[in-house]
Formats: C-alpha cells, structure tokens, sequence
C-alpha cells in the first residue's frame, strides 16, 4: 500500500531516487568536495540526475515532456535532495522556474521552456527584484542579493514592478548588457549564492515571459516556495537520523547516551517537530487544494515556514545531542545546519511568512507593510 | 444521501429548543455543565440512531467506515454538538466489549450504550498509579458468584453522572506490576461505592474519586480472564487514538475563531507578536488536522503508526498554549470574572489539564522514543511493591 497521501509511482521514484542521491553524497563525503570546490554546486551530478535520471521533469506537464506526477512528485524529489543536501538547482530551475512559467508565460514559451526544463537543457534563477530594482526610461537597475543558483544559470528570471506597477516577469541571458553575475560564498557551502548587478538592464533586452499583477504573482511565488517545506523535511529526518545513530552507539557513564532521558525525550521532541512539518509539507503538495489556490497558497505559506522553524531546531538539537564532534567541521551535520538557518530566511522570512499568514487568517492589518505590496 | 449530509438534516431539527443552550457545551473543561439535559440528549440521539455506528450490523451499528465515521464527527462538532455524556461508553467500553467482551456481555451492555441509557466512566489512575499504571492497588477477590472490590481509583471523569465504571484492579495476592489483575464492569449505584468530586483549578469538578469498600459485581462482569485485565485495559487506550479527534478539531477551531474575533476588537490583532502567536496557533491547527489524516490513512488495522505517537502531545501542548495565547489576548481584563469565567478563561485554566492526563507529555516523550525510535528502555526500579 502506497504511503499516504503518495501514489505508487510516487513510491517507486521515491526509491529510486534515494539510491542514487545516496551513492552522490556518499555518507558525506561528496559534501566536503563540494564544500572545497566552493561553488555549491555540482554539474555533472546535475547532468546526471536532471537528464540520464529525468528528474527534472518529474513535476512538469506530459504536454512539455515532463513526468506530470505533481505537487506530491516535487515534494518527494525535494524531501530527498534535503536528505543529501544535493547541491543541485533542482528547485530554481524546477520548481520556481517552472512554475513561474507556467503561471505566466505564452503557451509558445511554455512549450519551448517548460520542455528545456523537463529535459534538463536549461538552468534557470528567479530573482524576486520587486523591492530590489527600479524601472527607469525601460531599464532595471539594482542589485539582487542573495541570487541563487544564478551563478551558472542559463536564464535569468527577474521578476520586477512595471510602469503599471505590475510585475513584468523577463527572461535575461547572463551576457545581457549591463547585467553581471558575481559568486559569492555562502555560509551554506552546499547552496550556490551570487549577487547579480542591475546597471540600465534594458526590458526590452531580454524575453517578456509575462506580466501579472502582484497578488497573482505573491500566491504563485509562494507556492512555489511551499515546495521548500519538503526539503526542510528531508534535512531534518537526517539530523535525526544521524543522532538517534550517535545516541546509539555513544557510550558515556557505562551506558549508551540514548537511554538517558533528557536524550531520549530531545529525541522524541525532534520527532513531533519533524513528523509535524511532514503533514504541512504533504498537506501543501496534496491534490485536494488543486482547485483552490488560496487555500494552496495558504497551506504553502504554513508549510514553508512552519517546516523551516522545524528544520532549524531540529538542526540546532542534533548538534547539541552529538555534543563535540557535531562542532567539527568533519562531521558533516552542520551543512543540514547551515541549510536549515538559510531555508529560514530566504524567499520570505520565517517573521514575514507568520505576519503574511495572519492576514491571510483575517487579523486586522499591521501597520508596517511586510507583504511587499 | 452522504452520513454528512444526513447528521446535518437530523442536527438541524434537533439541536432545538431546550437543547440550544448546551450547544457548544460540556466539552472537556464543561463536562460538569448541564448534566440533566446532555443525558436528555444523549438518549435522543441514541433513539435516532447514531450512536455505534462502526459496530456491526448484527448489534445494531452500521458497519460504518473510518472516514465516514470521520465525516459524521466533524459534522457534529460543526454545528457545536454538545460534549456528549455517553462518550467514554461509546468509544471506549464498547469496542473493548466488541473485541474482548462474551456474547452474553454484548448482549447485556451494549443496548444501554446505543439507546444512551447507560453511562459509563472509567476507573484507570489511583493514587500511587498514575503515570505508572501497573502500579494498580485496588484489590478484587472472587466470592461465590462476586467479585469484592476494595480500593480507590481517581481523576475518574463523570463518575458522579455515570451507571457504570469499568476498573482495573489486582485479583492475584502479590501480584506485581502488569500480572495478575482483572478488568470488571461494576455498577456505581450500591453502598460499597462512594464518590467525591475533585474540586479543580478552574473551579469547576469533573473529575472525582471513586472509593470502594467490599463493592460486588457479578461474576460474570469480567472482561477477558484473570491475569488479562492489563492486555485488555491497553487495547482500550489504543481505541482512544482515532476518529474523534477530528472532531476534537473543530472544537478547537471554534476556539480559535474567539481568539481572532477578540483580537481584532481589541485592536490587540495589530500586535506583531500576538500576530505571529496567532498565526502560528492557526499553523498548528492545520497541521494536526493533517496529522489526524495521516495517522487514520497509514494503518486500517487500529495497530499504531508511527506518526500515530505524536497525536496526543501535540494536540495537548497546542491546546494548552492556545489558552495562554487567549489570556495574553484579552489582556489586563483578563483577571475579571464577569458572572462566571468566560469560555476563554476555562479554556486557560482547564488546558492545564491536556498536557497531565491520559499520559502526560513526559510519558508521551518516553513512549515516543522507545516505540517510535527505538531507543534503549528507561531503567526500571525493582521496588515497586
């Protein structure tokens, strides 16, 4: 029997891409080499899982070459990607690109992108440059920082208010004019990060994907984001999984640690955390909400956040359990860590979501504007 | 037509007239509110059928499924059904009679818990038995066609609006720990049975003490053998777990929807920090629900899940918070009784309570990392006579 709320096929994939991700990462090993490469991202692993595994098109309509398998079928690619910490741009090319495109662009686009997307052709970035660019005589200038994945991206997706203060949705080559592309390291080493400079980036230099305006383009933003919760999900079943090992194992006043309480009941309360922010992150992805995309972009919002606030602590928890090595850089729990503390405040803030979800929930109005409208 | 549909006809017609005032009433926190007509009530809704619909046809129930029966819970609490009295005999006695029980047991008791005639309570914690339940003292010796009963049991909820209590209790001299005791179904109306209310810290009592001194039940009142009471006092928690706590959800939404509507009368919505509060109450509230349907979709045979173990800390931690979170939200006014305490003020004084009974949040911990983790068993201490 399938695990609820999954299918079978979504079982199978499941199964299959955990073994590979896991001969990639390789207990860790894999983490370090990327670590040190300092790119926070691996190409031909990418080539490999995104083309020879077709991974990248798992979620993408069967019209554009794609899987068609859903919310449900990121949510199990992400779930594993955390778990290994793939240094991939499964997420921006796939999920935030993809849906963005979905949502807004020409049904010619579509069918050109989407399919590259499937067929693991093109990376792409989206940049959020709402607040971070301005539009002058038909040119954007700015910075957009952190930028990621936008490093060895195919496609720029920026996204930025109009002149009608919609949002125009452009697809930029990283050689555009005026547009450059700088690396930078992150705290999280796994994760690509670059700040991408803005100096009178002509509109009409780079694709019209498509305009919208910003409550559209916020829901669809968000629910591509809810696909995160996944990830947090994968990263913090890790964290536990590495420590229940340790606290197995870990001998200290002739017993094994795992059988004090105080351990023990971290454990237990590592559990509740991460087997809660697996329902919001299942609960987002389920087919349900389909036909409702406020109910989606609310059960999205919870479940980014709710499942980022849980990773962290799990993250956090797990180092503390471990005691002295969980603080050495060998031990490679503190890239999950690090994921953790980054899935916590990029794309929306773990503060900006909560205040964003009690509007949602009908509480009056605060009077600062978080929401970026 | 859908059991939904059916139970919104039947509420519509029925929540009415004298019962309009213990809608939204007597659930836990209130179960002492109005006990005459919430036993009117039960009975009326035990004559219209809709108590025991999971149990078989051949005694009466309907066979219905999991989530049908899913469906009809949360279809009750939306109209604000009132907590029902006959709730410990239905979920609880019966299913245990239905697995464990004789036919001539069915047969006797189970017609009294679908008409709503008979009330039932249950006789678990004593004293030196709390967390540590096998630790059970209250004694039981077989005379003739009795069984004699001497002992105290506590925290027993209704006992004081009940007919019946089921108790577990130690039938084998210098037994210890989970051996040798008996699960008996005993009448509370006799002189060897007295019960004291638990005056509470929200000065309401549901709970009571129940002392028995030389107290009889027929011989034939015992459910399994002696030296089964444990196995079958456990296979009833596990028919805890399950169908009404999705019920349980929409009381606690209903809760939830006070807290807002009084937030944003206050002005106390625009606070940022209750904001997130609230928001993150909402959060949680949503992912118990999604909690509740994994744990009934993972395991169609009653066994546990293992994100089954985390239902009842986190539905008690939440709750008790959320009672924190109505207090900071009503504010200073909040220490003033107007009449009698509001819904809210119980709601705070009375969650205290979540997070202690039916296996407290320590025990949940421990039962958690050990069945669920798999870590090592907590040392046990050898002096437990």
């Amino acid at each position: 029997m399938p695990s609820f709320p999954f299918q079978e096929d979504h079982d199978m994939i499941r199964e299959a891409v955990k073994g590979w991700l896991s001969d990639w990462e390789d207990g860790g090993k894999t983490l370090h080499r990327v670590a040190k490469e300092g790119q926070g991202f691996d190409r031909t692993a990418w080539e490999g899982f995104a083309r020879d595994q077709g991974m990248a098109g798992i979620s993408i309509a069967e019209q554009y070459g794609g899987a068609g398998m859903g919310l449900l079928g990121r949510t199990v690619i992400m779930e594993e990607t955390g778990y290994t910490l793939f240094s991939a741009p499964f997420f921006s090319t796939c999920v935030l690109g993809a849906d963005m495109i979905e949502a807004f662009a020409s049904e010619d686009d579509k069918a050109d992108l989407l399919s590259k997307i499937a067929s693991g052709d093109i990376i792409i970035s989206v940049l959020d440059g709402r607040n971070q660019l301005t539009l002058k005589n038909g040119a954007l200038s700015g910075v957009v920082s952190p930028a990621t994945d936008a490093a060895h991206a195919d496609l720029i997706l920026v996204a930025a208010y109009d002149e009608d203060n919609n949002v125009a949705l452009t697809g930029y080559s990283p050689n555009t004019a005026g547009l450059s592309v700088t690396p930078f390291a992150s705290i999280d080493p796994t994760r690509s990060q670059a700040k991408v400079f803005f100096e009178n980036v002509a509109l009409s230099d780079g694709q019209a994907i498509g305009k919208t305006d910003n409550t559209a383009f916020s829901q669809i933003l968000q629910i591509a984001h809810g696909a995160l919760a996944a990830e947090c999900v994968g990263g913090g079943q890790r964290c536990l999984d590495m420590t229940l090992d340790y606290a197995n194992q870990r001998v200290q006043f002739g017993r094994q640690i795992g059988s004090f309480q105080s351990v023990k009941h971290k454990c237990a309360d590592m559990f509740i955390a991460l087997e809660s922010a697996r329902s919001a992150s299942y609960f987002a992805a389920s087919p349900d909400l389909d036909d409702d995309p406020v109910a989606k972009f609310e059960a999205s919002l919870i479940a980014k956040n709710y499942a980022a606030e849980a990773y962290f602590k799990i993250a956090g928890d797990a180092i503390q359990m471990h005691g002295g090595i969980g603080f050495t850089w060998e031990y490679p729990l503190h890239y999950f860590f690090k994921r953790a503390r980054g899935n916590r405040a990029l794309f929306t803030s773990s503060e900006d979501g909560f205040q964003m979800l009690a509007d949602q929930i009908g509480l009056a109005q605060n009077t600062t504007d978080i929401s970026g409208e | 037509m859908s059991i939904r549909e059916e139970l919104n006809q039947w509420m519509l017609e029925n929540l009415t007239g004298e019962f309009e005032q213990i809608r939204w009433r007597g659930g836990p926190g209130d179960e002492d509110s109005s006990p005459e007509l919430r036993r009117a009530w039960e009975q009326k809704f035990g004559e219209a059928g809709w108590i025991g619909l999971q149990w078989p046809k051949e005694y009466g129930g309907r066979d219905l499924s999991l989530m049908d029966f899913v469906e009809f819970n949360e279809e009750y609490a939306r109209h604000g059904g009132p907590g029902r009295a006959g709730h410990i005999g239905e979920t609880l006695m019966a299913p245990t009679i239905l697995a464990y029980g004789s036919e001539a047991q069915k047969e006797r008791f189970l017609p009294g818990i679908k008409n709503g005639t008979e009330l039932w309570c249950q006789g678990y914690s004593e004293p030196n038995a709390g967390s540590d339940l096998s630790n059970i003292k209250t004694k039981a010796r077989l005379d003739g066609d009795s069984w004699v009963i001497n002992g105290q049991k506590i925290w027993t909820s209704l006992a004081h609006e009940s007919d019946w209590i089921f108790v577990i209790a130690r039938a084998e001299e210098g037994s210890k720990g989970r051996d040798g005791l008996v699960f008996l179904l005993v009448e509370l109306d006799q002189p060897g049975i007295e019960i004291r209310p638990i005056h509470q810290i929200s000065g309401t009592a549901e709970f009571n003490e129940v002392y028995f001194t030389e107290a009889k039940t027929d011989a034939t009142n015992m459910i399994g053998d002696v030296g089964e009471g444990w196995k079958i006092a456990m296979a009833l928690l596990g028919f805890e777990r399950g169908a009404s706590t999705l019920g349980q959800q929409m009381m606690f939404q209903n809760e939830l929807n006070l807290i807002i509507k009084t937030a944003n009368e206050n002005g106390r919505a625009k606070d940022p920090t209750l904001r997130r509060r609230i928001a993150e109450a909402h959060a949680g509230l949503k992912v118990m629900r999604f909690n509740a349907l994994r744990m009934l979709n993972g395991t169609q045979d009653g066994s546990t899940s293992k994100e089954g173990y985390i239902s009842k800390i986190f539905w008690a931690t939440w709750h008790r918070d959320l009672g924190e979170l109505a207090m900071d939200v009503i504010g200073a006014d909040a220490e003033i009784i107007e009449d009698e305490l509001s819904p809210l003020q119980k709601l705070f004084l009375f969650s205290r309570a979540d997070t202690i009974y039916a296996g407290t949040n320590q025990i949940q911990r421990n039962i958690i990392s050990e069945r669920a983790l798999g870590m090592p068993k907590e040392p046990r201490g050898s002096a437990n006579g």
